[in-house]
């Protein structure tokens, strides 16, 4: 029989890569930065009023969580900050305090410490927390009512709620490079598509997300769109619009990428992408929501475990 | 896992974040603006968002107070009220006819007359649901 050699370990002692979760989370958090600026330039102290009571109240109720269930203290790897910090950019600059609060108690109570903390949640917490806020209080995430007393230098309309109900008609006077510069309306730090794009990409080249999923998502976002569009161009938007408007880049950058509720292989990548950007459309131009980018994660949330489990690769497997 | 260092950093964000968000919920109360930017009306039919800037605004349609809040006199504007406030959303008469008819008169009425925005017929193109 031919000697094989499966799997080599060296010798102690072994050298930490440095890379640690704290530093993930306190990177993504950095690179979610440029939206949230300009955020704050557009909607002003509100909108820093906001983000900062989402963080604050976040790290509280991880701590909270941590004392009451007689738990390590887990606050300190930065990922009840980073959860704060992206519920509070997909909320608008005048979200109540108390919804706030409740918010960011789903989404570390009920979405990750039910669960058994970092690591162990099957849903993405952000998309969670935002989900059950959009059905239990739907007024405030409709954002031309949230935002009604501000007088911005564009139009301040939102444009993927424009395009639900007057179709192409609805977007015809937003230009897709104003769009891409945040010159829209929507939540805090969801609208500045090249910021998010920015720190998307600066995710990847560090290795903290899967271009994979980015990728795939923002591809199926663009063909089912596309399809659309192709099949009724007055009634649905062209899909570049569908790109640049609502949560989608941030849902393709920073929710749908999470560790814990994404799949780890390279295929089951590509289909939970693909997957949750052709969700968002459907539910976007057939749907009752007027944003399918957070049922649309849950979704794929629900199915990464199934999708793992396509062809997975043993590990330590050399040939 | 972190170390003690992360874990003040984690504390001292909790605190300074929620003192400041505290602040600015407290000194930065929403407040409307004297004249309304855009108004939303929540009616069975479908929620209508009126932008009232771009009708009163000179850059915009140009339109007298007076043409829409019709009781007042040109000295008066500044004291212009609410719709509501005389037309009751669920009753009227041919006197004051109640909110529903009068918006639909004022605003269709006006779109026809000038040729321009939705009419009474079309009421998916500012009823939206």
């Amino acid at each position: 029989m031919v000697e094989q050699k499966k799997l080599i370990v060296s010798h102690a002692p072994f050298w930490h890569s440095g890379s640690r979760v704290t530093e993930r989370n306190y990177h993504t958090i950095f690179a979610a930065l440029p939206a949230v600026l300009l955020g704050f330039y557009y909607y002003g102290m509100p909108a820093v009023g906001v983000l900062c009571l989402s963080v604050a109240t976040a790290i509280l109720w991880e701590l909270i969580i941590n004392l009451v269930s007689r738990r390590p203290i887990t606050i300190g790897d930065g990922n009840a900050a980073l959860i704060g910090l992206l519920f509070g950019m997909l909320l608008p600059a005048t979200m109540p305090w108390w919804a706030v609060i409740t918010g960011t108690f789903i989404a570390i109570v009920i979405g990750k410490q039910i669960f058994g903390g970092i690591g162990s949640n099957a849903f993405n917490p952000v998309a969670l927390a935002v989900a059950i806020m959009m059905v239990s209080w739907k007024d405030l995430f409709d954002f031309d009512s949230m935002l009604l007393n501000y007088d911005l230098e564009f139009a301040t309309v939102y444009p993927i709620a424009a395009a639900k109900y007057f179709g192409a008609q609805g977007v015809i006077s937003f230009n897709l490079w104003d769009l891409f510069m945040g010159r829209q309306i929507g939540g805090i730090g969801t609208t500045f598509g090249l910021g998010l794009f920015v720190g998307g990409v600066y995710l990847i080249l560090r290795g903290f997300i899967r271009w994979e999923i980015s990728l795939s998502f923002l591809a199926g976002v663009y063909i089912t769109a596309f399809i659309f569009h192709l099949f009724d161009p007055i009634r649905f938007i062209s899909p570049a619009y569908h790109l640049l408007t609502g949560y989608t880049i941030i849902g393709a950058f920073f929710l749908a990428t999470e560790d814990s509720s994404s799949p780890v292989n390279v295929i089951p990548m590509l289909i939970y992408g693909a997957a949750g950007g052709i969700m968002t459309v459907l539910i976007r131009n057939t749907g009752a929501y007027v944003d399918g980018v957070i049922l649309a994660i849950l979704v794929i949330n629900l199915i990464h475990p199934l999708l793992d489990k396509i062809r997975p690769k043993a590990l330590g497997k050399v040939v | 896992m972190f170390t003690k260092k992360e874990l003040r950093l984690a504390y001292a964000l909790a605190i300074c974040l929620l003192v400041v968000g505290a602040i600015c919920y407290a000194a930065f109360p929403e407040k409307a603006p004297e004249q309304p930017l855009r108004l939303m009306f929540k009616v069975a039919a479908g929620k209508v968002l009126f932008d009232h800037k771009t009708h009163f605004s000179e850059l915009g349609y140009g339109i007298s107070c007076g043409d829409c809040h019709h009781t007042l006199s040109e000295d008066e504007y500044a004291d212009a009220q609410s719709c509501s406030e005389c037309h009751d959303p669920d009753e009227g008469d041919e006197e004051q006819p109640k909110r529903a008819v009068a918006f639909h008169k004022q605003c269709g009425g006006c779109h026809e007359q000038f040729g321009s925005g939705p009419t009474e017929e079309e009421c998916s193109k500012c009823h939206v649901r």
